[in-house]
């Protein structure tokens, strides 16, 4: 209502008449807005009541306030479900991963942020860098296996997203596709090939190459990619969506954007998975990232919330909703995702991720992907 | 019979002052961080990673500010001045280019004229083949140019509907063909605002980071992004870099101004209208082809996937992530905040509009460099910028922390430019002469400014809220970071459905988006004019 106020003490700015019936409007969508505000809900409704279905509880305490990379869509229900489970209330700013990493190292100490949920490693990797996180307790870290989580145990991861070669169904016949990303460097797939190179989950997919095979050879497949005319997207969802369209080929992506395009758009959308091989890099599980900040002074709350992520009604919406892998034990992939294989689990050391950050960033410059 | 008193000129400075410092703020802190983070500004402007970007910043600055200019110019005539059919019409729906985010702007135009898309598929049933890719160069400068042309066309059209008329009779009188009329009389007065226009759409090109990301077209505005967590010494140099150039740019048109002569009055009988004639077609075929691209083709993909979501929704399997109430609330934090905004924005550059423009003060000048260059600034960087002020002062994190005057100002900050350079443009076109008169009358300062700026300048100052207004409703990285925690609008939603592949979502909240601004440029901009 203050605003109504004062956008009407501007009026010598406007003409009377259209001023009248221009606050009406406003005031008609205030009032609007506010009778829509609704009280202390008891029980939850939607996707959140698969969560929990009981009784909220008596909202108690500090507000925990999370900076979420994660989206709305997505995450809302799981926060939902946390306030009304515990009543420990939640306030979320909702960003990029990239963009949220650099406001709370702008922020520093003074950061309101309680949690951080990053898409992929790399903006957890660069804030712990910086030394703004907070270790978690082994309680909360002991929740997934040990290359789940960060080895100084200040981050842990909460879902994966597995690398996959999404394609064209009608352009891209199966026998066409390829068993390893290094096959994508034939001629035969010249000018094919999509690539999100400045995207988190690719960038950090990318260090953990260099580091299982090499900085020589993760430099020489990129730009043998570039030579073959691999072709730059700015993010996974424009490549799946892009390929469904047959504007592309195929293209390297996390694996649950088709499932997302295909529950949108249904048969229209003519692409689909390609799992590239039990032992290539290619198929790497890519996870996100849950963190308490060292500004917290709320680090109970926090850590329970974080933990409240791994249980299991939780980790069960994210495989059946979302079609993410659960990483918290004892809990089963959703039976339309393929089976997750060797390389995914155990192999993988994220920690490398974020020191590797900078230097993987600088090669993908350099080999000139970006202008493709 | 009384003087000017300079005691109002010292508060009209003091004022000016206190306003640029406000908008100094973004300026300072890449100055500061630059030194924090140890960045070389001075060795990377030489070396080839900035050189390069820097060369195609420019080039996509230039093509895409002739273009938008001639487009926007062009149609700001035809729609005011001419017997064009469905005016009324056009004069707003030509403006709603403004509005669409870029991220998702530029992906509609994919959606619908590329392989696959719904416009490419109706025209392969022809047998027309429409391998359109939209990227590098080209598909940059299509898409800026689309979505840009609206600060060209706004000012000017307000500008043309008050025109005075009497000269453009006398001349026609006089045997002047219409052509020769609209160059000798109309293009004068009319050039003030298509340059202050055109140097708006030169710093929005520079600043867009969304366009160029999507069409992968390395400028650098992308190469700050993409090296800001990764080496964010370069990222900040080249910032710096990048807000230099702007305030190049900045000098560089202010030397460029032409001085005109003012002739505006308040109450111009109905302007002069001209009959296109034998190039009515030609004249309809460019504005529906604009309308076509800009509005239409975003548009339809937008409500293509709204309508999928709708029908998707009816069928007890699936819902959607979003409810009424959700759309209700981000539709309201998109509404008040525009409003406000643009109207504050308005309010505070008019001391430096006064200064710059009718006093030719130094503050003034200095004033107008800073808010024009600010412009050029990505919107990433001035929220990191409000955040990392707001935190280092206890005064001003107690009062401002996490408030929606926070929100206001950095949108201000982000936005003040366009109102800015119409402004300016609105002060300078007040004749002399009636303040002359009013003085020798005995008018107070205060009391002229009500009866002889205010109205003359009126419908230029309500198109410059229009620009900020619709500029603000598909504004993001504000948005995103320095909104109180629990605000969301329409963008913010529409960028986190859109991320994670909920088409559905975003195009109904897109189609949201588009009604609002429609309505709002109508009654902030349109409907005084049109009833006069």
């Amino acid at each position: 209502m203050a605003s109504t106020l004062v956008s009407m003490s501007m009026s010598p700015l406007l003409y009377r008449s259209h001023l009248r019936s221009f606050s009406a409007i406003l005031v008609i969508a205030a009032l609007a807005v506010s009778s829509c505000a609704s009280d202390t809900q008891r029980f939850l409704d939607g996707t959140a009541a698969e969560i929990y279905s009981g009784e909220c509880v008596q909202k108690t305490g500090d507000t925990v306030t999370i900076y979420s990379g994660r989206t709305e869509n997505l995450i809302e229900p799981v926060l939902d479900a946390f306030a009304c489970e515990t009543g420990i209330p939640v306030m979320v700013r909702w960003g990029a991963s990239t963009d949220l990493a650099l406001l709370l190292n702008e922020e520093g100490s003074k950061s309101p942020a309680d949690v951080f949920l990053s898409r992929s490693p790399g903006p957890v990797g660069y804030l712990e860098s910086k030394k703004l996180l907070r270790p978690l307790s082994s309680d909360v870290l002991e929740l997934v296996e040990e290359q789940n989580r960060s080895d100084s145990g200040t981050w842990i991861g909460f879902s994966g997203r597995k690398r996959v070669l999404v394609h064209n169904i009608d352009d891209v016949p199966i026998e066409d596709l390829p068993n390893s990303v290094f096959d994508l460097t034939d001629k035969r797939y010249e000018g094919r090939v999509a690539i999100p190179a400045t995207n988190g989950s690719f960038v950090d997919w990318f260090t953990v190459f260099r580091d299982v095979h090499g900085n020589e050879a993760a430099q020489n497949w990129l730009e043998q990619m570039v030579d073959n005319d691999a072709r730059y997207y700015y993010n996974n969802r424009a490549i799946v969506e892009a390929a469904g369209r047959g504007e592309i080929d195929m293209g390297l992506v996390n694996h649950y954007y088709n499932y997302q395009e295909i529950a949108a758009s249904g048969n229209k959308h003519r692409a689909k998975n390609h799992d590239l091989g039990d032992q290539d890099i290619g198929s790497l599980l890519i996870i996100t990232a849950a963190t308490v900040l060292s500004s917290t002074d709320k680090a109970a709350e926090s850590e329970s919330l974080v933990s409240y992520l791994l249980s299991t009604p939780v980790q069960k919406y994210f495989t059946n909703r979302t079609f993410e892998y659960p990483l918290a034990f004892g809990v089963d992939p959703a039976e339309a995702l393929p089976p997750l294989t060797a390389l995914e689990i155990g192999s993988v050391d994220f920690d490398k991720l974020g020191g590797g950050f900078e230097e993987t960033t600088r090669m993908i410059e350099a080999t000139g992907i970006l202008n493709q | 019979m009384r003087k000017e008193r300079p005691p109002r000129s010292f508060l009209l400075k003091t004022s000016a002052t206190a306003i640029c410092s406000l908008f100094f703020f973004p300026t300072i802190y890449l100055i500061v961080r630059n030194f924090t983070e140890g960045a070389r500004p001075g060795e990377l402007i030489f070396s080839s990673r900035t050189l390069e970007p820097l060369k195609r910043t420019l080039l996509l600055a230039i093509a895409v500010s002739v273009c938008a200019m001639l487009i926007g110019s062009s149609l700001a005539w035809l729609v005011t001045r001419t017997n064009l059919s469905f005016r009324r019409f056009w004069q707003v729906a030509l403006a709603i280019p403004l509005v669409f985010p870029s991220f998702i702007g530029a992906a509609a135009f994919n959606r619908t004229l590329s392989k696959g898309g719904s416009v490419a598929d109706f025209l392969e049933n022809f047998g027309v083949q429409s391998g359109i890719q939209f990227r590098g160069f080209w598909g940059a400068w299509f898409v800026l140019t689309l979505f840009t042309y609206p600060y060209v066309y706004l000012p000017v059209a307000a500008k043309l509907r008050h025109l005075p008329v009497s000269l453009e009779e006398s001349a026609r009188v006089l045997g002047n063909r219409p052509l020769a009329t609209f160059r000798n009389i109309c293009l004068p007065q009319l050039l003030p605002s298509i340059i202050s226009g055109t140097l708006l759409v030169t710093l929005y090109t520079i600043s867009d980071f969304g366009v160029v990301q999507l069409m992968r077209y390395d400028t650098l505005a992308r190469a700050i992004a993409t090296n800001h967590l990764a080496q964010p010494a370069v990222a900040l140099a080249i910032s710096l870099i990048l807000l230099v150039l702007a305030a190049l740019v900045v000098s560089g048109e202010r030397m460029l101004r032409t001085k005109t002569n003012a002739t505006e009055t308040k109450h111009s009988p109905r302007a002069v209208q001209y009959h296109l004639g034998r190039f009515r077609f030609l004249a309809h075929c460019f504005v529906w082809v604009i309308g076509l691209l800009a509005v239409v083709a975003p548009l339809a993909a937008l409500s293509q996937w709204a309508l999928g979501g709708i029908i998707r929704a009816t069928k007890p399997t699936s819902s959607l992530t979003i409810d009424f109430e959700k759309i209700l609330s981000a539709s309201w934090g998109s509404i008040w905040t525009s409003v406000i905004a643009a109207f504050i924005s308005v309010a505070v550059v008019l001391p430096i509009a006064f200064l710059a423009g009718r006093h030719r003060s130094k503050t003034g000048t200095v004033g107008q460099i800073i808010i024009l260059s600010t412009f050029a600034m990505p919107g990433l960087l001035i929220a990191l910028s409000v955040r990392f002020w707001t935190l280092r002062s206890e005064l001003a994190y107690e009062w401002f922390g996490d408030s929606s005057a926070l929100l206001i100002f950095a949108y201000v900050v982000r936005f003040g430019a366009l109102a800015l350079g119409v402004c300016l443009v609105a002060v300078i076109a007040v004749p002399k002469q009636l303040h002359e008169a009013a003085i020798t009358l005995g008018a107070s300062p205060r009391r002229r400014f009500r009866k002889i700026d205010l109205p003359i300048m009126a419908p230029s100052l309500l198109a410059g809220a229009g620009l900020v207004l619709l500029s603000v409703l598909k504004e993001l990285p504000i948005s995103l970071l320095v909104s109180p925690l629990g605000f969301t609008n329409l963008t913010s939603r529409i960028f986190m459905s859109f991320e994670d592949a909920f088409v559905a979502e975003a195009g109904i909240m897109a189609v949201v988006l588009v009604s609002i601004s429609f309505a709002l440029t109508w009654f902030l901009v349109l409907s005084n004019a049109e009833h006069r």
